[in-house]
């Protein structure tokens, strides 16, 4: 069930209608018992629309780590309690590297077998990825290092710890919850304010914007581009690549809204997942803009444990490309992922030096050279992520190297597009960076917010793209 | 205050229609362009029909299109006379898929299927016309041919059956088959009126075009895939096996009326984009299966090649040659899931070659 089905809107308005009617029928400082139950129960039915098989995983992840979470407040002696929380990680990360990683490896071992000339006939066993695993092993894994380290205390309410994990609108993509976030809200009772409602339902809205009017309508753009076949000029590849980029943005950032959004509306506040990574000027701001819940999780769950930037500057280079290594294979299991990984992790170390420099930057044109060159090194790393395969890669950075002719410009086909796509998201952009809220427009004057409201509804109506596909970061 | 409010909104959604109206109609050019709409005029047997000697240019970001429709309305540039003694002609019926508005006329399998006959052909001289319009059924298909495609004295009658929608449309279009033509007098009713005004918006158009679109899946609800992919669902709904009767019987009807003028028939089934595409087909494919129904890839061919084998009339089926032709350039257009002009050139080779080995 994608949010942008008619099965999710019928799914959310019945869910929503009896979460609404609960405070009339138990009183407001009990219904959110009540309101808890069904979130399980919604969540659970939202995930079993999937895959009901995969729920039985989880079930298993939320009792594991509730009961591990409940051994680690009782205990005291420091070693059994390291223990249980590598008992956790290790369920987790067994967990997900079966579901996510076994057909890679089984794949990469045959091959490497096979390339030294031993052939292996065995039967291959082709595993299915459960939707949302990376997010929910991440959310439940996280929970238990807070405990262990005593930054929470562990909750003695199953259902309210299930909720935390399986809470529906950030199930499948995120974003990747903290306990200290979430589970205080899910144990008390919700106030919903209109200034929420109002918030909740721009976000919304703007979420299906960003999904349906620019993302689906860029991705045929981008697809032609990196088509296996295709053998476009330098230019088109990075128009191509600048589709690409809008596109997984307006993707992942509506998936984002319409989970925050669609929270907001149930009184639970989500953090906020991205703040304008186009506009950084560093590779380190862009991960503080870019898919914030996961960049915190791998920071203070991987780069710090690792000795983050404490020691010699060497082991801090070493703990920035593992973090991004695995960063990397996170988002999927594929060798060009890993690469990716890698270019980010050499980007945060070419520039780690100099990060100072470029944040002080004050004058315009250095500001925008600084702009240009980071928004252009983050579109080659998307280029290596959208890439098929290696030579894929190969063929198109020789494009643009070899072959830029700038004569060949699809002009009508791309780069208009591109423009009509992207600019009024820009625009809406450029001012909430300007103000440094992301949520200025509900709070722009009524004739310019209701000039907004309605051209974002025109929009989607006239020009979104109905027929688009599940959100890119599902198959994460 | 909520009333200043609420006027304030509506004038801003008026001003901002105006606006959207205004751009569309300068730069849309997309099927709901009232210029668009205007291609097609009603018809009292048919319902409607392309209109007579009409001229547009149909773009979007796919293609960019000039649209001439003849005197007698088919999508050709010259009138069609009378048969000389040294031409055969080939009608080809059918729907969109046919018509091909997304490429010029040269460039579409009719053209292209003539160009291969005339290079072998001797002293003879082919005329393949293209006969389909946007949006027909089989029933219109017949009704067509009764009325207009008839005149056109062809030796064959290729009749197209788009699997992936035909017997919805033959379903939903079968009381035609039983009407009487529609008296001028008939007064105009409130929703025909306020259908004329939908007509002349750009905006309403396309918002209608979703509305309806939306409403489908709702009706269709409980039994999923939707209605567009009903026809390859495991188990369809009654109105598929009755849509495919019809189809049948629509088949057979011109199969008899050509024979009587003169003329063979041959049936040509056209695939939809995901029975030849992989990766759209994995996408649609778990999106039906997320609603509770099971897409089967080839169900409609299967269904239509077997109803089919009732008319006595050879059949050639689209999909291998086009399924043959992938990987490679792209044989249908990535949004409009119609034909590209590579898919026609693969259309018309397979075309050409069966209409040989059959001796056609």
């Amino acid at each position: 069930m994608v949010f942008n089905s008619l099965q999710f809107v019928w799914f959310f308005v019945a869910v929503y209608a009896l979460y609404r009617a609960f405070p009339v029928a138990f009183g407001a400082s009990t219904a959110h018992r009540a309101q808890n139950w069904l979130l399980l129960v919604a969540s659970y039915y939202f995930y079993a629309a999937w895959d009901y098989r995969f729920l039985a995983l989880l079930a298993a992840s939320t009792l594991v780590d509730y009961t591990c979470g409940r051994l680690l407040g009782r205990m005291v002696d420091g070693r059994r309690r390291r223990q249980i929380m590598w008992l956790s990680i290790g369920f987790n990360l067994a967990m997900l590297g079966f579901f996510k990683y076994f057909n890679f490896f089984a794949d990469n071992l045959q091959a490497l077998f096979t390339a030294i000339g031993w052939h292996l006939d065995y039967v291959t066993v082709r595993v299915l990825l459960p939707i949302g695993i990376s997010f929910y092993t991440f959310v439940t894994m996280s929970y238990v290092i807070d405990v262990y380290r005593r930054e929470i205390p562990p909750t003695r309410n199953l259902v309210d710890f299930a909720v935390f994990v399986a809470y529906f609108p950030h199930l499948v993509a995120g974003p990747i919850l903290r306990a200290t976030a979430l589970l205080p809200q899910v144990a008390r009772p919700r106030t919903i304010t209109p200034a929420q409602m109002r918030d909740g339902a721009w976000l919304i809205a703007w979420g299906f914007f960003q999904k349906i009017f620019v993302a689906d309508n860029l991705a045929p753009l981008a697809s032609r581009i990196f088509a296996p076949d295709a053998h476009p000029a330098g230019v088109n590849v990075l128009l191509g690549t600048y589709a690409f980029a809008f596109q997984i943005y307006g993707d992942f950032a509506g998936y984002s809204n319409i989970a925050r959004g669609t929270s907001k509306l149930m009184g639970i506040e989500l953090i906020e997942n991205f703040r304008f990574p186009y506009l950084v000027l560093t590779p380190q701001a862009f991960w503080r803009h870019w898919h914030i819940s996961l960049s915190t999780w791998l920071r203070d769950y991987l780069y710090i444990p690792l000795g983050g930037s404490r020691g010699s500057a060497w082991r801090t280079r070493r703990n920035l490309m593992i973090t991004m290594l695995l960063g990397g294979l996170w988002h999927g299991a594929a060798w060009t992922f890993v690469l990716w990984g890698f270019y980010q992790g050499a980007l945060l170390m070419l520039y780690r030096p100099v990060e100072a420099a470029f944040a002080g930057v004050s004058s315009r044109a250095a500001r925008f050279a600084a702009w240009a060159l980071m928004f252009h090194l983050t579109c080659y790393g998307w280029l290596i992520f959208r890439a098929s395969s290696f030579s894929s890669l190969r063929d198109l950075t020789r494009s643009l190297v070899t072959r830029f002719s700038p004569g060949a410009i699809d002009g009508g086909g791309l780069a208009l597009p591109l423009l009509l796509y992207t600019t009024p998201l820009l625009i809406v952009h450029l001012y909430e960076a300007w103000t440094d809220d992301v949520l200025a427009v509900p709070k722009l004057r009524p004739a310019l917010r209701y000039t907004v409201y309605v051209a974002t509804l025109y929009l989607i109506l006239l020009f979104g793209n109905f027929g688009g596909s599940d959100f890119i970061y599902f198959q994460f | 205050m909520r009333v200043r409010r609420g006027l304030l909104l509506v004038a801003i959604a008026g001003a901002q229609f105006a606006l959207f109206e205004t751009a569309l109609r300068t730069w849309g050019h997309s099927e709901a362009a009232p210029a668009f709409q205007e291609l097609f005029i009603p018809d009292p047997v048919i319902g409607y029909r392309l209109r007579p000697d009409a001229r547009v240019r149909f773009a979007t970001a796919e293609f960019d299109t000039a649209i001439a429709v003849n005197a007698q309305g088919v999508r050709e540039d010259t009138p069609i006379g009378p048969k000389p003694p040294n031409e055969r002609r080939i009608v080809v019926l059918g729907d969109s898929l046919v018509m091909s508005v997304q490429v010029d006329a040269r460039q579409t399998f009719c053209k292209l299927l003539e160009d291969r006959l005339n290079r072998t052909a001797g002293p003879i001289h082919y005329r393949v016309i293209n006969a389909g319009v946007q949006g027909y059924g089989p029933v219109e298909e017949l009704l067509f041919f009764r009325e207009i495609a008839h005149a056109f004295e062809p030796d064959l009658v290729i009749e197209t059956v788009f699997v992936g929608n035909d017997a919805e449309e033959a379903f939903g279009s079968s009381p035609r088959l039983r009407a009487r033509p529609l008296a001028d007098s008939v007064s105009e009713s409130l929703v025909a009126r306020l259908r004329r005004v939908v007509r002349r918006s750009m905006v309403l158009q396309v918002i209608r075009l979703r509305v309806v679109s939306v409403t489908g899946r709702l009706s269709n609800w409980i039994s999923p895939p939707e209605a567009p992919l009903q026809s390859y669902a495991e188990q369809p709904a009654a109105r598929i096996d009755q849509g495919v009767r019809v189809t049948r019987d629509c088949v057979q009807a011109i199969a008899d009326e050509a024979k009587a003028a003169g003329a063979r028939t041959m049936v040509m089934l056209m695939p939809a984009r995901f029975q030849v595409d992989d990766a759209d087909f994995g996408r649609l494919k778990q999106a039906v299966e997320a609603a509770g129904g099971k897409l089967v890839r080839d169900a409609a061919t299967e269904r239509f090649d077997r109803a089919l084998a009732d008319v006595a009339v050879p059949r050639f089926d689209a999909l291998p040659p086009l399924r043959a032709a992938l990987p490679g350039p792209p044989v249908f257009f990535e949004q409009t899931v119609h034909l590209t002009p590579r898919g026609h050139e693969v259309v018309a080779a397979a075309l050409e070659a069966f209409l040989r080995r059959q001796g056609i």
